[in-house]
């Protein structure tokens, strides 16, 4: 019965994996079809594995797989049985690794137990008249979307360490020969040059400046923005770490602590102002004033914050214009940016806006991955 | 191809590698369909062993490219030997040849120095198994590179002319997800998973690589393995130091686990020492399976 209609089952499969937004061409149809009629249709687990192997290209993509083949292929009566036959090697969640666009982070505290709606409803807290003293336990956050964070910031500190620049060094093979040491060097051969010399450019190092904003407004996020500065500094790029709220702190050193849960124990102990209220432009004109060796032209500078500010916005805005001149470019991401129907009115970000290179939003895995576009640009 | 997915099974087995039929069927289409096959899983499942396997298992020759940062297409493919040309001119020098003749003779074959891709694409006699290791570690051009040397299996040397492959060969890249692939090269593989061994995998795995092991001692050391991976570890044992490990107890002659003897050879399965620490307390605390403090 199904080898009848074998090449149209293929087919509607195919076509509901490219559905679920899968990579699944034409081609792909053909060649399934090619491999189960040189496979033969001895048992269903070897249709399944041969279909998965041909169809899919990301151990993610398996749950999404096995629901449409299932749907597609099993005897309803008999479903249950079938499925028990299929592997149990597919990866443990695959959820876990955040392909879903839409799960945001502030979804991922709702299972924390958290309150999950973010800032908007929330009442604001008033400025330097409370420095809030809770000492946060973030050592008992969630561990795979972390993980996750961690990982592309990983791969983002990668890439930006590996990019090229204009200068060139010496190297013991490389994309280009070095004539001048090469003829230095065949001076002993009698002016044969029978060793060569390479040069390669120098990678260039993108320096980073992050300035991640810890006011209760921002409560819901912070905790994985710090994750993930604390994944690209253990890296090779150059990344100084701040936090404010009401006040400037630098956590380079607090971050470089290993593992994650004793920078954590620290940044817990040091940082007394968490979840007060924000002074950004105050915040931002201390950092000018005692970190501005920090900022030169290959800096990128990216502030993390939803805005909400409490202090004076003409002062945001005019420290924002005088690191805007020193940097490379100035980012500036918004978790809020995220939620549908969110305009970036506040007066805060009214001022800041003219003086930004980028405004993005930070609020998810997917806007995690979009930043490294940002940052290498 | 006659042969199914059962014989190919047992030829793997005969190879001494425990395949599943996941497995089966993946390398199985890699042969009937001509198409490269993506493996992917953590460290240590076995999936370059999969390509040693098959090259045994077939016969033929492994040529294996392992990849890193920088690798570039004269490391890859080929580059002219410089010294050999060098030399050879200032012989030549002396015979008084024209340049002409001298210039064919240095771009010819003998002075062609042929990497990996090459090697498998100008491969005389049986197709070869072609391994890029651990693909993930090169950079994005390179595998726009690769991509166009796997689809045509033929590559152009402007001196020389075009090289095309008799016999395509069956390509096998491996890769530990530090980094996505590019979409292009993900759509033209076959796809393969593979993840840490079950329980019943991984003792059939000990059972064939180290038979030294009685069924006592295998029976401990995969648990304990599997018992590991499921603590939080940065660095997750995969089957391969699971075999480590079972070969160094061999050796020692032990014929049973106790807290002293995994304790003086962890060294074996944990690489990593914060995941040392971690196993220690374990043991102290009398938590592993199959093992009194």
């Amino acid at each position: 019965m199904i080898e009848e209609g074998l090449p149209g089952a293929v087919v509607k499969l195919c076509r509901g994996l490219r559905e679920r937004g899968l990579l699944v061409t034409t081609a792909h149809a053909t060649d399934a079809v090619r491999a189960l009629r040189e496979l033969g249709l001895q048992s269903k687990s070897q249709v399944y594995f041969a279909l998965r192997c041909v169809l899919t290209s990301a151990p993610e993509e398996f749950a999404i797989f096995d629901e449409l083949f299932w749907q597609l292929f099993a005897v309803p009566k008999t479903a249950k049985n079938q499925r028990s036959e299929a592997p149990r090697d597919a990866p443990r969640d695959p959820e876990d690794r955040g392909e879903k666009g839409p799960a945001s982070l502030s979804s991922f505290i709702d299972q924390a137990g958290g309150d999950g709606e973010p800032a908007e409803d929330e009442e604001l807290p008033a400025a330097s008249d409370q420095l809030s003293q809770g000492k946060k336990d973030f050592a008992s956050f969630g561990d795979a979307e972390l993980e996750e964070i961690e990982r592309i910031a990983r791969r983002l500190a990668r890439k930006l360490a590996a990019r090229p620049s204009r200068r060139w060094k010496a190297a013991r093979r490389g994309a280009r020969i070095d004539l001048r040491r090469t003829v230095r060097r065949s001076l002993g051969n009698g002016a044969e040059p029978l060793e060569l010399c390479f040069r390669r450019k120098k990678p260039r190092k993108t320096r980073i400046v992050a300035l991640c904003d810890v006011s209760g407004s921002m409560d819901l996020y912070s905790r994985f923005l710090l994750q993930f500065l604390y994944g690209l500094q253990g890296s090779v790029a150059r990344v100084e770490s701040f936090v404010f709220a009401t006040d400037l702190r630098r956590i380079t050193e607090l971050l470089r602590e290993r593992p994650y849960a004793n920078a954590l124990r620290g940044l817990s102990a040091q940082v007394t102002d968490w979840s007060g209220g924000t002074r950004i432009g105050a915040c931002l004109a201390a950092f000018n004033a005692d970190f501005e060796h920090l900022v030169d032209g290959r800096t990128v500078v990216v502030i993390l914050s939803d805005g909400w500010d409490t202090g004076d916005p003409e002062q945001l805005g005019a420290e924002l214009a005088v690191l805007k001149l020193r940097s490379r470019r100035v980012l500036w991401l918004n978790p809020l940016l995220g939620s549908p129907g969110y305009e970036p009115l506040t007066q805060g970000m009214q001022a800041a806006l003219p003086h930004l290179s980028v405004f993005a939003p930070a609020h998810n895995l997917a806007s995690l991955r979009a930043l490294e576009r940002h940052l290498l640009a | 191809m006659t042969e199914g997915i059962p014989q190919l099974l047992a030829r793997l087995e005969r190879e001494a590698y425990v395949a599943d039929p996941a497995i089966a069927t993946s390398v199985h289409l890699a042969m009937i369909l001509e198409k490269p096959l993506l493996i992917e899983g953590p460290a240590g499942v076995g999936k370059t062993e999969i390509a040693k396997v098959l090259a045994s298992m077939l016969q033929t020759e492994l040529i294996r490219l392992q990849c890193y940062e920088g690798l570039d297409a004269s490391t890859a493919l080929y580059e002219w030997n410089y010294a050999k040309q060098l030399l050879h001119i200032r012989l030549q020098e002396k015979e008084g040849k024209s340049a002409a003749e001298a210039e064919a003779q240095i771009f010819s074959e003998p002075f062609l120095l042929k990497r990996p891709l090459l090697q498998a694409i100008a491969h005389a006699g049986r197709a070869p198994v072609l391994l890029v290791d651990e693909i993930d570690r090169s950079d994005e051009e390179f595998e726009a590179f690769l991509l166009e040397i796997l689809s045509d299996f033929q590559v152009s040397v402007p001196e020389l002319g075009t090289i095309k492959a008799t016999q395509r060969p069956l390509v096998i890249l491996t890769s530990n997800r530090s980094r996505e692939l590019s979409d292009a090269l993900r759509r033209r593989c076959l796809y393969l998973w593979i993840d840490h061994p079950s329980l019943e995998k991984e003792l059939a795995i000990v059972r064939r690589k180290v038979p030294g092991a009685g069924e006592a001692l295998t029976n401990q050391i995969v648990a304990l393995a599997q018992h590991l991976r499921r603590l939080k570890l940065a660095k997750v044992p995969g089957v391969s130091e699971t075999l480590d490990w079972a070969a160094a107890l061999v050796a020692l002659h032990a014929s049973v686990l106790g807290p002293q003897l995994v304790a003086e050879t962890l060294g074996c399965l944990i690489k990593d020492e914060g995941d040392l620490r971690k196993v220690r307390a374990e043991i102290e605390a009398g938590r592993l399976a199959g093992i009194g403090a």
